[in-house]
């Protein structure tokens, strides 16, 4: 009986097959449904950073640097469970089904968006928004076209003298 | 800088034959793992590449490193990857080991391989060719494709972009 038995497991082993993926020679199988590294479509974006308050692991990260507003993806630290994609206002992210992502340099791992903020029409200072986030709140709500382009410093200036002007006081004395 | 890639490269040369790999686990939440382990199994089948688990990382050229190496396991890795004989080859494998993934800032965590360095570099352990491979967990076939860009069989994918929106 030990005898046939290596000739028995050759049946066995005949009838079930291989089971064995070829990978590297051939596609790897990927779902629909599977969720990869997020792609950033730049030419959408506007910078307003709900997708870094979204992100579970701040592999999103949003640093103003000066003019400048960086939106940073970190693949590293992304745990693709597609939340930024969810909340994006614009649906500027997408999700893609890329996954073979492995390098030997760290730095190939990030992407960067670079925004540029936008100027007070005002006092010409930075504001704290870019000029796609204005334009996309104006085009929500079309009021605040008033003082959206506004930085928050000369805002509340405007809002202190209208109080002033109410109250009866000249125009241009909280300035002192 | 040119005499270190020469380094490296002959170290690469070193491995002409089958590469035997350690798993090592530093404090992950065990998908990866499994993961690893899906690699190994018969549907992934790595030895048909020649890659075989290990029991001991001296017997080993290329260390599995998955979780954020926290603060309990960190001798212990610095001890398991001094065992490593040279070329010292290390795959960071998952978000945890990268880039210390959802516990990037926590207390009790060094943040992954980039933590790890810095403690290795006092110790004076060197390594000489590291791969970080994303995922969460990462899949076999990241895996298998991590392996290949340490080899030099493979070119990595993924490159820096930065766009600017005027």
């Amino acid at each position: 009986m030990s005898l046939l038995k290596p000739f028995k497991l050759i049946g066995i082993a005949h009838r079930s097959g291989v089971v064995t993926v070829r990978y590297p020679f051939q596609p790897p199988l990927v779902t629909p449904e599977f969720r990869g590294r997020i792609r950033i479509d730049a030419s959408k974006c506007i910078g307003c950073g709900a997708c870094v308050n979204a992100c579970p692991s701040n592999a999103l990260t949003l640093v103003d640097d000066g003019e400048r507003r960086v939106l940073n993806y970190f693949i590293g630290r992304c745990i693709y469970c597609g939340r930024c994609a969810d909340v994006c206002p614009v649906g500027a992210i997408t999700i893609s089904r890329e996954f073979e992502l492995a390098t030997d340099n760290i730095g190939d791992l990030n992407s960067r968006v670079i925004h540029y903020k936008a100027t007070c029409s005002c006092c010409g200072e930075e504001t704290t928004a870019t000029e796609r986030m204005i334009s996309y709140v104006v085009s929500r709500v079309p009021v605040t076209e008033t003082y959206v382009h506004m930085g928050s410093r000369c805002r509340k200036r405007r809002f202190i003298e209208g109080l002033m002007m109410g109250r009866g006081m000249v125009y241009g004395e909280s300035e002192r | 800088m040119e005499n270190r890639r020469d380094n490296l490269l002959e170290a690469l040369k070193a491995i002409r034959r089958s590469i035997w790999v350690f798993h090592l686990n530093t404090g992950s939440c065990n998908a990866c793992d499994i993961e690893i382990l899906d690699v190994l199994t018969p549907y992934f089948d790595v030895e048909r590449f020649g890659i075989k688990l290990v029991a001991s990382p001296r017997h080993a050229d290329l260390v599995l490193m998955t979780g954020p190496v926290t603060r309990k396991t960190l001798p212990k890795v610095v001890n398991a990857l001094k065992a490593v004989p040279r070329p010292r080859l290390v795959l960071a494998i998952g978000a945890c080991a990268v880039g210390g993934g959802i516990w990037h800032d926590s207390y009790s965590v060094s943040g992954g391989v980039e933590g790890l360095k810095k403690v290795l570099e006092e110790n004076g352990v060197e390594i000489d060719k590291l791969v970080y491979v994303p995922g969460c967990p990462a899949r076999p076939e990241a895996i298998i494709y991590g392996v290949a860009v340490l080899l030099g069989i493979a070119k990595p994918k993924v490159k820096e972009e930065v766009v600017e929106v005027k």
